[in-house]
């Protein structure tokens, strides 16, 4: 039996090797351990990296764990690397994101009822930057596609796990929070309607 | 997306309305849609001034609100006179605007997100193939192909196996017949007037490949003329005599010489 310290050690390595998020069921395949196991050994490993404010963190993705630069070095990163390549997503590639993100599995359908316009570009686009995916078809009319998000919107985002995304009643009391702010203003209007109205009582 | 590129503050008809309500400080539960109608419309207005084709869906919502404010003027009153069962002509879009502004602010927290992970930097995936020696050549073979290029891999090695064995058994017998005749001559002329046996031309070692040379040196001598051969029954043992040509003319090549001199 391998020692916790050398496969905590080996972990590292593969890691390093890896490049990519390493998913801790194939890192658990190398030494026969459980993915559990392995799966706490690099969450260890990550508290470590933390705990020792190193240049180079840990992230999880899906269950995958990757090597990544610290933010708090992104300037220097920039400075190394000119020009450095900042393409954000635009806005409404970001509200379609939204919703597929909260709704998955979601047909263009439905995303355009909620935004009201067309968005089969976004997706499109989205699909292209494997951000999204298809994940079936619905047993609706015309058997649409489904959408549903990949583990790149994982990273791209910094999830560790879809579970990360704030619950949605979260925003929407945060909404609800804005109306009821709003009552006051209600109360102003309806003391206009009536006047509005008499004009055509008369 | 025609509309995308002109219209880079309203990413739709949803999103241009809620701007409205919200910087007319309306609550979206109580929308003064006259005021609104009007505002919303004069912005449509404003992007077909400056030559822009509006989207389809622009258009779709004004209708919607042009409804809902002609509804609102009617007497909110149904038909068998009863006030109390009067629906708002805004609840549907109401509706509408909530779920809209419910993802509208999940897209501004994927926006926050999206800043912070930018600052992250990761390595892309290296080209590990200096170090797995083409896996991928040897992962996409079935069973099937496994097997069949394990047994090709056995046939040639069996074919490699049996050349070498000949190959060095041909080295081991680089012994000519030229050089069987020469031992046979000599041993012949030693004794001449002797006759043999075939078994005697033997060289000691006596295997298959000795007894079929001098057997081969044996005919070339007879048709050299160089000695008489006789068997006396089939497989029976050959005697074998020199000659007086043999005698005389230890070199054959003399011998050759003279008959083609002869021949001239």
């Amino acid at each position: 039996m391998t020692s916790k310290k050398s496969i905590k050690s080996a972990f590292e390595s593969m890691m390093f090797i890896w490049g990519e998020p390493l998913s801790a069921k194939l890192a658990a395949e190398v030494f026969n351990i459980e993915s559990k196991e392995a799966y706490d050994f690099f969450k260890e490993l990550q508290s470590e990296y933390e705990e020792e404010s190193r240049g180079i963190r840990i992230r999880e993705v899906n269950k995958s764990f990757q090597f990544v630069t610290d933010s708090d070095n992104a300037e220097y990163i920039q400075r190394l690397c000119t020009p450095i390549k900042h393409r954000r997503l635009t806005q409404s590639a970001l509200e379609v994101l939204a919703i597929i993100a909260y709704k998955q599995p979601v047909t263009r359908g439905e995303i355009e009822a909620i935004r009201g316009i067309k968005c089969d570009r976004v997706l499109e686009g989205l699909q292209k930057r494997e951000l999204i995916e298809e994940v079936g078809r619905s047993t609706g009319i015309g058997r649409p596609i489904l959408y549903g998000t990949t583990d790149a919107f994982l990273k791209y985002f910094g999830f560790a796990s879809l579970r990360e995304l704030p619950e949605i009643e979260d925003i929407e009391s945060a909404i609800e929070f804005e109306e009821s702010a709003g009552i006051l203003d209600l109360q102003q209007i309806e003391l206009e309607f009536p006047e509005g109205q008499q004009p055509s009582d008369e | 997306m025609s509309y995308k590129v002109k219209l880079n503050i309203f990413e739709g008809p949803f999103d241009l309305l809620v701007y409205l309500i919200e910087s007319a400080r309306m609550s979206i539960y109580d929308i003064q849609v006259s005021q609104i109608t009007s505002q919303y419309l004069s912005v449509i207005d404003e992007m077909k001034k400056s030559d822009v084709l509006v989207a389809s869906e622009f258009m779709v919502l004004a209708a919607t609100l042009i409804d809902i404010k002609s509804k609102m003027l009617l007497p909110r009153m149904s038909l068998d006179g009863n006030d109390g069962e009067y629906e708002d002509p805004r609840t549907a879009l109401v509706q509408k605007l909530l779920e809209y502004k419910k993802f509208k602010a999940a897209s501004e927290l994927l926006t926050a997100r999206e800043e912070d992970s930018l600052l992250i930097y990761e390595k892309p995936k290296e080209d590990l193939s200096i170090y797995t020696n083409d896996p991928d050549e040897l992962l996409t073979l079935d069973i099937n192909q496994f097997v069949r290029a394990f047994n090709d891999f056995v046939i040639k090695k069996r074919k490699v196996d049996e050349i070498r064995r000949n190959y060095e058994r041909d080295e081991r017998h680089r012994i000519t017949t030229e050089a069987r005749i020469q031992l046979i001559t000599d041993r012949i002329a030693k004794e001449a007037g002797r006759t043999f046996s075939f078994f005697e031309l033997i060289p000691d070692r006596g295997n298959t490949y000795d007894t079929a040379l001098s057997f081969v040196s044996i005919l070339e001598m007879l048709k050299q003329r160089k000695i008489d051969a006789k068997q006396k029954s089939l497989f029976g043992d050959i005697t074998i005599t020199a000659t007086a040509y043999l005698m005389t003319g230890l070199d054959d090549s003399q011998g050759l010489q003279e008959e083609s001199i002869y021949d001239k």
